[in-house]
């Protein structure tokens, strides 16, 4: 009898890894923002299911709920709604299958076959300890990194505005 | 708290610059393209003139946060070209309506670059290098009108977000078998097991890629190509000095343990990076191309010294470095001041140009031949320090084909140099107005050259800094 | 719930983070390139809060990376985004191949 957090594990993978897939091979491009969008919820699931509910919804509201509708939108601000693109090149589609696979099976082996010691007591991610942890001065605050995240923030806001934005004198 | 104002006196002091400038934005009334300029570039001055008062040691935030006088000199060095390049930029930005956003997006860049160098722990390294990037693509589209210059942007930043994903996949592992993010624990934990060389070598594609270190350096040429002149130079020389130096200290002090690993992979890429940057620089007709191809073989220049991995290396190589900064900026420069006024790219275009602008041709030949390491420029001593501290080694065959490529590298630079003073042309470029900041910008590159060639002492404090540290 | 072995989240994120290195390569409209680059970042996320969660518990660096990855990698998509549509305004497409007015 398998454990039943361990079904719902392989059901999530499979979900995310088949999601996934589909997004990089749908030659729609307004169907593949659909599936990365389930292959993100999917990945928010796998984070409730390691009860890391933090980052789960961090998943949801960011990824989900940010980034997808920004891809949907740039979709259509593009014309490509119901466009169709073309399969890849045989050649270049061999070879990124190729390099992908050679990839995974390099990378996926030695993570494997490492021996993991798993340090077994509760993972504490409480919203306070999160907050001491962004904004505190303790001992392993993120502080520092964290204000200039917003300065990040900040200078991609502007670059988004004037890259974007039309001006009144190139309507007229 | 005043120690905290000493260590963080460059960033605080560049923050402080940037908000000054969106200040000075929103309060705008209708000022024009070149009062801004000006306006803005005393603001660098300030900048820099600032950064050179303090020094101070020290770590912050449980090391998260390093500070040295090394340190320190290596911002002033970023900050001054910073300043060049915001001089240079002038003209570009005389008639661009947003050349206030242009500044305020470079400068945070800067500042990305500083806490980069001064990072103690993964987190504060990887924020540091998005914030040099993320913006600089924003800059690389900035010709709004010109899809090239939106394509190089797009190019830009979607290689840059591929190869960070590698850099984090690598730095994933490394937390996963060394349990910390510290650098200092880092380098304590390390030991080579497979998983961590993987690690290891994820880390390196990164690099690689932002270094554009050849095989990932596909998207260097048509970044450069696209973006404009002022953008490209900051590219070429700011960013990559900046990230070589965080490269150096990755390799030297974080993973030390694993020279055994990375000197390999050094003396291939820097083979393959020198050859075909020079095979494809002589290819180029576009003088921005070329540009980029020939900063990919200096890249494998910088390389070779980076292999040494001896006392003086890092010494050695910051001292390249400067004089690189110098050498391209001014040549970037010159290229700029043409393109702004007549739109002229092409090195065909460049026949006859002594006849017509002395000045800016004898600027530009000094800028190459030291580029190129033509005795008795400073370019020259720059790289044979380099080859010298690869030769450490012991590989003499890898430091000839080097040594080789140098004399090849020649070739193609006078090429040009041979453009403006033997040949001519049915359309010559004209007079062309330089504007009293590009002039001061391109005097001090050209004085920069020549100083740092002619007077040892230069040399000297570069290598008493890195000694101590 | 630590019946799920660690090794098995491991191969899931590697699947994940190839699976998009594929999208990336052979993709030749820029925002499916996004799109191949949106799993990549998410595979590595997985991959800290992994790590945390199994091997490290009594710190919580792992998730605090992983939400600075997740600003980032929006800041990044969204400076991206900004440039596809410029990028489309001036030349009506936003494929990575007809960008042909830059050549090797």
């Amino acid at each position: 009898m398998m454990d039943p957090s361990l079904i719902a594990f392989y059901a999530i993978s499979a979900f995310i890894l088949v999601t996934g897939f589909m997004t990089v091979i749908s030659t729609r491009l307004f169907r593949s923002a659909i599936y990365l969008l389930f292959s993100l919820i999917g990945i928010a699931g796998l984070y409730f299911l390691l009860e890391v509910e933090f980052a789960a919804a961090v998943q949801i509201i960011v990824y989900v709920g940010g980034i997808v509708v920004l891809i949907i939108f740039s979709i259509f601000l593009t014309n490509q709604g119901g466009a169709s693109m073309p399969f890849p090149h045989l050649i270049r589609r061999n070879v990124g299958a190729a390099a992908a696979m050679a990839g995974a099976a390099v990378v996926g082996t030695l993570a494997a076959a490492y021996e993991w010691h798993p340090f077994p007591i509760t993972f504490d991610t409480s919203m306070s300890r999160i907050g001491h942890m962004l904004v505190g001065t303790g001992e392993g605050s993120l502080v520092l990194p964290f204000e200039l995240v917003s300065v990040l923030l900040l200078a991609a806001m502007i670059g988004c505005i004037v890259i974007a934005m039309k001006s009144r004198h190139e309507e007229k | 708290m005043t120690d905290f104002l000493h260590l963080l006196h460059h960033e605080l002091l560049l923050s402080l610059v940037i908000v000054c400038m969106l200040i000075l934005k929103l309060a705008d009334r209708g000022r024009s393209g070149s009062s801004w300029s000006n306006l803005l570039n005393v603001l660098l001055l300030i900048n820099f003139a600032g950064g050179l008062l303090i020094e101070a040691e020290g770590s912050l935030f449980d090391g998260m946060f390093r500070s040295n006088a090394l340190l320190h000199f290596e911002k002033n060095v970023l900050s001054l070209g910073l300043l060049l390049v915001g001089l240079l930029a002038t003209p570009y930005l005389r008639n661009h309506k947003h050349s206030a956003e242009f500044h305020i997006l470079i400068a945070s860049t800067l500042l990305g670059m500083f806490f980069m160098l001064s990072a103690g722990h993964m987190l504060l390294f990887y924020v540091g290098l998005e914030l040099a990037t993320i913006p600089l693509a924003a800059l690389a589209a900035f010709n709004l009108n010109r899809g090239e210059s939106s394509e190089a942007g797009a190019k830009l930043i979607l290689s840059s977000a591929f190869s960070s994903a590698f850099l984090l996949l690598g730095i994933s592992f490394v937390y996963g078998t060394c349990g910390s993010l510290q650098f200092e624990q880092i380098a304590l934990t390390v030991s080579g097991n497979p998983l961590q060389l993987l690690a290891f070598t994820l880390v390196f594609t990164g690099f690689a890629f932002k270094l554009s270190i050849v095989p990932f350096h596909f998207w260097t040429a048509d970044v450069y190509q696209g973006a404009p002149i002022p953008v490209a130079a900051y590219l070429s020389v700011i960013s990559k000095a900046a990230v070589t130096l965080v490269f150096i200290s990755v390799l030297y002090s974080v993973f030390g343990a694993l020279q055994a690993t990375w000197t390999p992979y050094l003396l291939i890429t820097a083979l393959l990076t020198i050859i075909t940057g020079n095979l494809f620089a002589m290819r180029q007709d576009n003088i921005k191309r070329f540009l980029a191809f020939s900063s990919i073989a200096q890249v494998g220049f910088i390389l070779t010294g980076i292999l040494g991995a001896n006392v003086d290396s890092e010494g050695i190589v910051l001292y390249f470095l400067l004089i690189y900064l110098f050498s391209n900026l001014a040549a970037f420069g010159v290229a700029g001041l043409i393109s702004a006024a007549t739109g002229k790219e092409s090195i065909l275009d460049y026949r006859g140009l002594h006849a017509s602008n002395p000045r800016l041709a004898w600027t530009l030949t000094i800028a190459l031949f030291s580029l190129a390491g033509v005795p008795p420029t400073a370019g020259f001593f720059g790289k044979l320090f380099l080859l010298t501290s690869g030769a450490s080694l012991g590989n003499y065959l890898f430091i000839g084909i080097a040594a080789l490529n140098m004399v090849v590298s020649m070739y193609y630079y006078l090429r040009i140099v041979k453009a403006m003073f033997m040949e001519t042309t049915a359309q010559p470029i004209g007079k062309i107005p330089t504007g009293v900041a590009p002039a001061i910008a391109l005097a001090l590159c050209i004085a920069g050259i020549l100083v740092s060639g002619l007077s040892g002492s230069f040399y000297e404090h570069i290598h008493l800094l890195t000694l101590s540290y | 719930m630590t019946a799920i072995p660690l090794t098995h989240i491991l191969v899931l994120s590697t699947l994940l983070f190839f699976i998009g290195v594929f999208g990336f390569l052979t993709r030749r409209n820029l925002i499916a390139m996004l799109m191949g680059l949106e799993l990549m970042l998410n595979s590595v996320n997985i991959n800290f809060i992994a790590f945390n969660k199994y091997l490290y518990p009594e710190q919580i660096e792992g998730l605090g990376f992983t939400i600075f990855i997740v600003a980032i990698a929006a800041a990044e998509a969204a400076v991206a985004i900004a440039i596809i549509i410029n990028l489309f305004r001036t030349t009506h497409h936003i494929d990575a191949e007809q960008a042909d007015s830059l050549k090797y």
